[in-house]
């Protein structure tokens, strides 16, 4: 059944939290493994829903539910051998959470009803809120309290937002289930001014914890306090649970004929959110706070592709793939490098090609893959909103688009630098040094983005077509 | 059964009111808890007339547990372990509070016009209190400094969103299990909030958010 791939991890991380730590981490990493095979086996067909009204395999859910999947196999490994180096008290809350925080990520990719995707989302939420306190240090603590204060009132506000819509079809004199493909069939009789409202809330609630500017301000400081494994797992894979809430709603917009009240708005917070992050990037001295920003970045230009739509909508969930492999890829190199030169400050990071041989390459080819130069995946995608924005007849937006990237891609290019030439230091020495055990799973990671540049799997093709038809995208435009 | 509906979203446009100028900690506890009943008890009193399935009742009577119980007692076990009892120097004072809370009533009257052109039928005080209680909940937690006032403030958002949720919908769309599950997030949010607030008072010896801005750029 597909709820499998929910129950599982849920039921293993809640175990875990009670096991003493050996056998936890074992557990993590059995558990990422089976949740793999068995994305698999839903993507081949197999397992088909227990509860169709509440989980179902709806087209951008599987493509969410595969990258989260596929990053979490990653991740577990490199996170029991990562938390052997720390010293952490109560290892086991660590492990179970990373289980639980698997396991409501699926449920709000394959989410079907609004209020269960809700549900999810905000489980989410408390599932990662004790990853983030891991380390239990003053900054944590400030980073926990902000991320979990600051996203649930922005997730209770979407609540009210859903609470709106199915007031839209009330109004409507429709009695129907709240599904999303429900309300997908009878968009076009919904009440308008009730959807809008209930959009703008969901925009600005899944916003919040997509990492949107202007309601991303807990997102740098969650994502540079948490321990490497986890802030690779919130930027590659949580953010694009929330996108996909808001996605969903995009599109019944669309099919209610306000696609360009929704479209507009996205533009708008799309472009808002690479403007910050852009400024933010450009003297930022802290690597982890820069790969967050960059986060903050890439979600706009998903938010941005999505909103200009056409050949845009192909770009940005080729946008999302790529972005999550790389960025889970470099926070995870980025917790390789801040075990060895024990600090999160790029001025202490010297002579990396000496002493950190397989990070720095790892490191330095992420930097380039997530700064969008060619032939890296990102820069196709940014190309494909790029032609859509032109396409779509938007051609300022198109100009902006560009020069924002060019300031982000300033600022990322010179902090990356610094950090993988740096000189400064000469007498630097390493604390703990590099493993392979830790240099594999990026490794993979970054090789599975740049594998998907030059050869998309037909049934990833499909599926990314099958969930953009609907609102008029296609590779051709 | 309209009086008793009408007196008891007094009681909680009231109970906000009273929030904004309280200062000890220990009273808004008290407010969450009558606040947490009266709207557990809501759609039951709307829903008088026709009788109440068991899974109904099922709802409404672990809605009351968590809502009316557990959350204030979590929150009181939190205050227990505190130095402190009052909120000593908020942002905005407390009758500045009051007169923002009162100018709140004002826009949500205003607001909840719109609803009634579309929807005759809700009862005119709902969305009024619904709206004051969700503003409320955000002015308490912009404009106060403890973490526990602003859980509080949280609290408080929740119970507004939900009123609007009691307000303009029907029971019909609306799946008993789907319902507990949103409670059950609310509960374990509030046992996390729990949990931190208790690091933050042990690594701090305070609970003021003041103290948490060493993240910033």
């Amino acid at each position: 059944m597909l709820e499998s791939t929910i129950l599982l991890p849920l039921m293993i991380g809640l175990l875990a939290l009670f096991l003493p730590p050996r056998f936890g981490r074992v557990l993590l990493v059995a558990t990422a493994g089976a949740h793999l095979l068995l994305t698999f086996m839903i993507w081949l067909g197999t397992p088909q829903p227990l509860f169709p009204d509440f989980f179902n395999k709806a087209n951008p859910g599987m493509l969410v539910v595969l990258v989260t999947s596929f990053i979490f196999a990653c991740a577990a490994p490199y996170a029991v051998f990562y938390m052997k180096e720390q010293k952490i008290r109560k290892e086991r809350i660590f492990l179970g959470c990373m289980l639980l925080f698997l396991g409501t990520m699926s449920m709000a990719a394959l989410a079907e009803n609004l209020v269960v995707f809700w549900i999810a989302i905000e489980a989410t939420t408390l599932a990662s809120a004790p990853l983030i306190f891991v380390h239990r240090s003053k900054q944590a603590l400030e980073a926990t309290w902000k991320y979990v204060l600051i996203c649930s009132v922005g997730i209770a506000l979407a609540l009210l937002g859903f609470f709106f819509i199915t007031f839209s079809m009330e109004q409507a004199g429709l009695n129907q289930s709240l599904t999303f493909s429900t309300l997908n069939r009878i968009a076009p009789q919904l009440d308008k001014l009730w959807l809008k409202t209930g959009f703008i809330f969901v925009c600005i609630g899944f916003g919040t914890k997509m990492g949107l500017a202007p309601m991303h301000t807990w997102l740098p400081d969650a994502h540079s306090e948490a321990p490497s494994p986890a802030s690779g797992l919130l930027s590659g894979a949580l953010l694009n649970c929330a996108f996909l809430g808001i996605y969903k709603v995009h599109t019944i917009m669309a099919l209610a004929g306000l696609g360009m009240f929704s479209s507009n708005l996205l533009i708008s917070f799309g472009l808002f959110s690479i403007l910050v992050a852009g400024i933010f990037i450009l003297n930022q001295p802290d690597y982890k706070r820069m790969l967050a920003y960059s986060s903050i970045e890439n979600m706009g230009i998903i938010a941005l592709g999505v909103g200009i739509g056409g050949m845009g909508l192909f770009g940005a969930m080729l946008h999302l793939i790529h972005h999550s492999l790389l960025k889970t890829s470099l926070f995870l190199s980025a917790g390789n490098i801040m075990l060895a030169f024990g600090s999160k400050l790029i001025s202490q990071c010297s002579h990396m090609p000496r002493l950190l041989p397989k990070t720095f390459g790892c490191f330095f080819v992420g930097c380039l893959g997530i700064a969008g130069l060619p032939p890296f995946g990102l820069f196709l995608s940014e190309v494909l909103i790029l032609f859509g924005a032109f396409q779509q007849g938007r051609p300022v937006i198109a100009i902006l688009f560009v020069l924002l990237l060019i300031l982000v891609i300033a600022g990322f290019s010179r902090g990356a630098l610094a950090m993988s030439f740096g000189q400064a230091n000469d007498q630097a020495t390493i604390l703990i040094r590099e493993q392979t055990s830790r240099v594999l799973p990026p490794l993979a990671l970054l090789l599975a983005s740049i594998m998907l540049c030059f050869w998309l799997p037909e049934p990833l093709r499909q599926t990314i077509s099958d969930s953009i038809i609907i609102l008029g995208g296609s590779i051709h435009g | 059964m309209s009086a008793g509906i009408e007196i008891s979203l007094a009681i909680i446009l009231l109970s906000v009111l009273f929030s904004l100028s309280s200062s000890r900690l220990m009273t808004l506890i008290k407010l969450m808890a009558l606040q947490g009943a009266l709207v557990s008890l809501l759609p039951v009193l709307l829903n008088s007339a026709n009788k109440l399935p068991p899974g109904g009742i099922a709802l409404f009577l672990i809605m009351l547990l968590i809502k009316a119980i557990l959350i204030p007692a979590l929150l009181y076990f939190a205050l227990t372990r505190m130095a402190i009892r009052r909120e000593v120097e908020p942002l905005i004072g407390y009758h500045a509070s009051v007169v923002v809370g009162l100018g709140l009533i004002l826009l949500a009257t205003y607001l909840s016009r719109y609803l009634q052109y579309s929807a005759p039928g809700v009862l005119a005080l709902m969305p009024i209190t619904a709206i004051t209680a969700l503003g409320g909940g955000l002015f308490l937690m912009m404009s106060r400094t403890k973490a526990l006032t602003q859980v509080i403030g949280y609290l408080m958002l929740d119970n507004g969103i939900y009123l609007m949720g009691t307000a303009l919908i029907k029971r019909t769309h609306s799946h008993y299990l789907v319902e507990l599950g949103v409670l059950l997030d609310l509960l374990v949010a509030v046992m996390i909030m729990g949990i931190i607030l208790n690091n933050i008072n042990r690594a701090f010896d305070d609970v003021d958010t003041l103290d948490l801005e060493q993240l910033k750029d």
